[in-house]
């Protein structure tokens, strides 16, 4: 395999050398495609042909006579997308959020990764990590009774005994007053899902190469100076990674979050409104798929250019670390 | 109304060719021949095999009896027959029972199955998206009617162009000789009927529903009584305040159980109840205007607030879930707001369990709508690949009183055993059969009476019926295709603040604001375009 | 224990003031996640019109079995659920993370042409999702997968999301001259992942199987889109169903009615069996970490020795 690997780099005669580097190259890579097989079946099955279905962005389906056969309407589906005086705060909400999201996911996820990491008790460490974990097994349905049980306005736990600790006697009414939830959203979205990331920022961290620590705290390196030039750099990759695909999904919003955990509250809707709440709630009443298929395709779009600028950017600077 | 003997012979020939028609495969112009055929008759085939068989017919007998002239003609087919609620465990026995009994009236057997409630919404869509096979489903305005209509998921039940023909004149004679017409009339989509509603209270109405006990105790009973406004409830609720103190609130309220929901102010959104333009059901005007323009919702939002800042309604009202049922179980709630129909405070009373410890207080007139007219339907599936029998079947479930109440209350002395004639009580076996889904299915006059009802029930009813004030809009739905995106922006906009609103949660000031929102984001093309539409449809009426 | 600690020691030693410092704080952390879940387990217990009247507590006045009564009276129906969720999570996690990590290796070979090609037909999945209608017709009309336990595993086998993330391990902790070596030895491409790539990966498997674990585990909306027997349905959406009829009864007082007139008696216990659903549901998942982090430990172990 190698022989001929070496022949066909060396081969003078141009059509021949094109034929037998083909050979060369399907002995060699052919059985990737095998291993890849499976996976890109799948992949078919799951995604790429029913993307031909949604053409039903441009259309006015009526199933009796099936997708194919039903009216085009152009951009009417998308149209609603816009057409709403509240069009920019609700993208606003939810860039921002993601953007927190993301940020937070990150530090959080590194740094508690880093301290277990450097617990001396490993099982107490591998104790503390279950426990980090068990939030993530919570359904947002749960999550939702369990944040009303904390802010219920009247017998809920904030307004009933913890805010009277602190002398706040006058019930603050948590479903009514939208300036709070910027600060609860976050909260609970990282309580629930860190777990999450740190695992992964754990298994990278895991995996680097003992021999390099050793080698830097005979160099007398402090463990702050080791985070910072060998951790971090080694498991920049993960982090690029992890991010990155979290970039992809900036227009799109954790609906169970937004939607259940804030009890579709309509007075919070100034800072808690996002773009998967609005369309639901539009398909709701007008039955649509149509509608939800066009702002699936705004939210992929969107995405799309975000990640290929980033990605565009991250190769530049490092090429492995590229996503694609 | 049943008409026997006589014409025994021609329907019998009728239904041959109706037969062979359907054995024909429905092929297009094979409806279409028939049609002409069909309508110089006026008995239905399905009426023809029931006159066919002797003894059980809609109203004189509910005993099983087999007819002894079965249907060979008809080929066997399937029903697959779906409703919302839960699975029963005993569907297999039922349906053998009900496929005894069929066989020999339409040669068909039933497959039955469910779709469970709030699953419903969800999956309905997909089944209609996926051509599922199904026949006889259950429909509802309240559960996407409209929208499956316009997706082409149910067949129009009675327009002669299609290839099958006008199936309810042809199958379905018992329905329209025993259902009030307005139901037919009230459910109509562009002028036809895609779903067969349920024969039963027609008229809606609001009011309230209070605790006898608290009441009594106060001594309010008499102030109660003579209750003929909402604002007449202020100085009872007021004594229920200063009385009971925290231990007890006044009234209970959440998001769809105000003051201001459809059934207390008569509004009717002509539809969707979250897309604003409406026209008053106790008027008949018919001229479509903004909820804002209604002076009577302005008031009724000034009266609730106030109200609420009294502390008579719960504080949480704008985002409880908390159903006003359950929240009447905590035993800490002494009124809530609720649509009325006869016998509703004995019927709540049982549920909470507290019987006979309600009474409900009716305000305001009874009125008809669409809403009410479409709130239970029986329709058949355009994948359905024989909607004749379909329609026999529903035609049964409206006429034929042992199939009705097998298939709602299963097999007697084991699901339910009889006390007197019409009245029962649960069966040994009561809990692997119970779908408690009688007002989907068919014909409520048809059904027993449990012993804790009271007998005269459906007596009740048909007295509520009468007399209704029915809507100017009565009978259009509105379409919202041509206004989708606004419709989409309104209803967000909507919940913005309405659960809040009407619940006096926050100053009514917000309702300019509201307002002022709606008329930036298309207002204006919405009730335009509900006056478009309900004008033509009363032009073409 | 202690030769673990020893291992260790050398490399990994911080101040004994930092370590007790970052106890502290984890003991902090430790009791908001758990003390929310005990929440959960103790409301479960609890009597209805308690947590009705008196909101969630630690400590109940009263407590009460009648949410699990209610749950469970249909148990063998509740057991044949747990059957099939384990059976779909256990093969889902199996042939996912295989038929993953085989697509992973390639695009993860910095001398294989096609790399960049394939990754994007990964990251394009997670950008763009065709909706869910054009996806239920896929599986209803062409794949004829309704009530079919194949419909509960193949949605989930590929997650680009952990395709890429086995990617970046794979590139990054199998050293290309240990490939290199190997292929020098004469092995092939199958034994080069099978007994090296995979092994020295261990930890990312296991963090990425223990999440394909909780996706499977966790599902009820395939069940809800796929099943429409009432027989092969998990036990997530076994729950979401008692969820769904409980929401439905308690606001409709015609069916309630109907159960009532057969069994004065009955409470629905409501916000209690919501809980009691929740511990039902996530039972035996719990479980699941520590197994999953064994592996953790395993792949630092064989980190420790490749060196």
């Amino acid at each position: 395999m190698e022989q001929t690997v070496q022949n066909s780099g060396s081969a003078l005669s141009k059509p021949v050398n094109q034929k037998k580097q083909n050979i060369g190259y399907w002995r060699k890579y052919g059985v990737f495609y095998f291993m890849m097989a499976p996976a890109l079946l799948v992949l078919l099955v799951n995604n790429y042909l029913p993307m031909i279905g949604s053409i039903i962005a441009f259309k006015n389906v009526n199933y009796q006579t099936g997708v194919f056969h039903s009216p085009w309407v152009g951009w009417a589906n998308f149209k609603f997308l816009f057409s709403t005086s509240d069009a920019w705060n609700i993208t606003k909400n939810t860039i921002i959020y993601n953007v927190i999201f993301i940020v937070l996911n990150l530090i959080i996820g590194v740094a508690l990764a880093l301290l277990f990491n450097s617990m001396r008790n490993r099982k107490l460490a591998k104790f503390h990590q279950t426990m980090m974990f068990l939030p993530y097994f919570l359904s947002w349905i749960i999550i939702t009774y369990l944040v009303y049980g904390f802010l219920n306005p009247e017998i809920g736990l904030l307004n009933k005994t913890i805010l009277p600790w602190f002398g706040v006697d006058q019930p603050i009414d948590w479903y009514t007053e939208s300036k709070y939830w910027p600060y609860i959203l976050p909260i609970v979205n990282t309580w629930k899902g860190i777990g999450y990331y740190a695992v992964f920022y754990l298994a990278a961290i895991i995996g680097i190469d003992k021999e390099y620590y050793e080698a830097a705290t005979i160099d007398g390196a402090t463990k702050w100076r080791q985070i910072r030039s060998i951790t971090i750099p080694l498991i920049r990759p993960v982090i690029i990674v992890l991010s990155l695909l979290q970039v992809g999904r900036i227009f799109y919003s954790d609906f169970g979050l937004f939607y259940q955990v804030t009890r579709n509250s309509g007075p919070l809707y100034d800072t808690t409104l996002v773009i998967d709440t609005y369309v639901y709630q539009g398909l709701v009443v007008t039955g649509d798929f149509g509608m939800s298929s066009a702002a699936g395709m705004y939210q992929a779009v969107v995405g799309f250019v975000v990640v290929f600028t980033s990605n565009l950017i991250i190769r530049r600077i490092s090429k492995d670390d590229a996503l694609f | 109304m049943f008409r026997k003997g006589s014409k025994r012979v021609k329907s019998s020939t009728m239904l041959l060719s109706v037969i062979l028609l359907t054995s024909m495969g429905l092929t297009a112009c094979g409806g279409n021949n028939n049609n002409s055929e069909g309508s110089s008759s006026p008995s239905s085939s399905a009426k023809a095999s029931e006159s066919a068989s002797p003894s059980p017919s809609a109203s004189d007998s509910a005993s099983p009896s087999p007819s002894e002239s079965a249907s060979p003609e008809l080929k066997p087919y399937e029903l697959k027959v779906l409703w919302e609620g839960p699975a029963q465990k005993d569907f297999p026995a039922i349906e053998a029972e009900i496929n005894k009994y069929l066989q020999p009236k339409i040669n068909a057997t039933v497959k039955l199955s469910t779709l469970d409630w709030g699953v419903y919404t969800d999956k309905m869509p997909l089944l209609i998206a996926g051509r599922t096979d199904m026949d006889v489903v259950f429909t509802a305005q309240w559960n996407g009617h409209a929208n499956n209509v316009a997706k082409g998921g149910y067949l129009a039940l009675n327009n002669p162009d299609l290839p099958v023909g006008n199936l309810l004149e042809k199958y379905g004679k018992d329905i329209t000789a025993s259902l009030d017409p307005t139901f037919l009339e009230g459910a109509k989509i562009k002028g036809f009927n895609y779903g067969i509603p349920t024969n039963k209270e027609l008229a809606a109405q609001g009011g309230v529903l209070y605790r006898t006990d608290i009441a009594e105790e106060l001594g309010l009973t008499e102030a109660l009584n003579n209750v003929k406004t909402v604002a007449d409830l202020e100085p009872i609720l007021k004594t229920v305040k200063e009385k009971k103190g925290s231990s007890i609130i006044p009234l209970f309220m959440k998001d769809g159980e105000t003051f201001n929901t459809h059934y207390m102010i008569q509004h009717d959104y002509l539809g969707d109840a979250t897309i604003d333009g409406l026209v008053r059901k106790d008027g008949d005007d018919p001229k479509v205007i903004s909820k804002f323009e209604d002076p009577d919702y302005m008031a009724q939002l000034d009266l609730t607030r106030k109200f609420f800042q009294e502390g008579l309604i719960n504080k949480d009202a704008a985002t409880t879930t908390l159903g006003t049922q359950d929240a009447m179980k905590k035993g800490n709630v002494f009124m809530i707001t609720s649509s009325m129909k006869p016998g509703k405070d004995a019927e709540f009373g049982n549920a909470i369990n507290m019987p006979g410890k309600i009474k409900q207080i009716d305000l305001g007139p009874r009125t008809v709508s669409t809403g009410e007219t479409a709130g239970a339907m029986l329709a058949i599936s355009t994948t359905s690949k024989d909607p004749a029998r379909a329609m026999m079947f529903i035609n049964l479930l409206h006429s034929d009183k042992y199939l009705n109440n097998l298939l709602n209350f299963g097999i007697e002395g084991k699901h339910y055993v009889k006390v007197s004639d019409n009245v029962i009580k649960a069966g040994p076996n009561a809990a692997d059969y119970n779908p408690g889904v009688a007002w989907e299915l068919g014909n409520q006059f048809l059904n027993y009476t449990f012993e804790t009802e009271a007998p005269d029930k459906w007596d009740q009813f048909k007295k509520f019926n009468e007399g209704a004030h029915k809507s100017p809009a009565l009978g259009f739905t509105f379409d919202v295709e041509p206004v989708k995106s606004q419709a989409a922006v309104l209803i967000n906009i909507a919940k913005q603040y309405q659960a809040a609103l009407e619940t006096g949660s926050i100053d009514p000031k917000k309702a300019q604001e509201w307002y002022d929102k709606e008329k930036k984001n298309g207002l204006a093309d919405v009730i335009a375009e509900k006056q478009k539409q309900l004008d033509a449809f009363l032009a073409s009426k | 224990m202690a030769a673990a600690n020893q291992r260790v020691k050398s490399v990994m030693d911080i101040s004994t003031p930092a370590n007790t410092a970052i106890n502290v704080f984890f003991w902090i952390y430790s009791a908001i996640c758990i003390i929310p879940l005990v929440l959960v387990l103790v409301v479960s217990f609890t009597d209805e019109k308690t947590v009705l009247l008196h909101g969630y507590s630690l400590f109940p006045h009263k407590l009460s079995l009648s949410a699990y009564d209610f749950l469970l009276n249909d148990w063998l129906n509740v057991v044949r659920s747990y059957g099939i969720s384990i059976l779909v999570t256990v093969v889902g996690t199996i042939v996912s993370l295989l038929v993953m990590a085989m697509f992973a290796y390639p695009i993860s070979r910095r001398d294989f042409k096609h790399r960049g090609l394939f990754s994007f037909l990964m990251v394009f999945t997670i950008l763009y999702n065709a909706g869910l209608v054009p996806f239920y017709m896929m599986y209803t009309q062409y794949l004829h997968l309704q009530n079919s336990i194949l419909a509960l595993m193949i949605p989930y086998i590929v997650q680009a999301f952990f395709v890429l993330v086995l990617r970046t391990f794979f590139t990054n902790s199998v050293p290309v001259e240990l490939i290199e070596s190997a292929k020098i030895d004469g092995a092939g491409e199958w034994r080069i992942f099978a007994q090296i790539v995979l092994p020295l990966s261990l930890p990312v498997l296991a963090s990425v199987g223990l999440l394909c674990t909780l996706n499977y585990w966790n599902d009820w909306w395939l069940s809800m889109l796929f099943i429409n027997d009432n027989v092969h349905i998990n036990i997530q959406y076994r729950m979401y169903k008692a969820l769904q009829d409980l929401q439905f009864l308690s606001s409709n007082s015609t069916a309630y009615a109907a159960i009532l007139a057969q069994n004065p008696n009955f409470q629905l216990p409501s916000e209690t069996v919501r809980m009691a659903m929740a511990v039902v549901g996530i039972g035996p998942i719990v479980f699941a970490y520590p197994f999953f982090q064994r592996y953790f430990v395993q792949g630092l172990t064989v980190g420790a020795v490749k060196g």
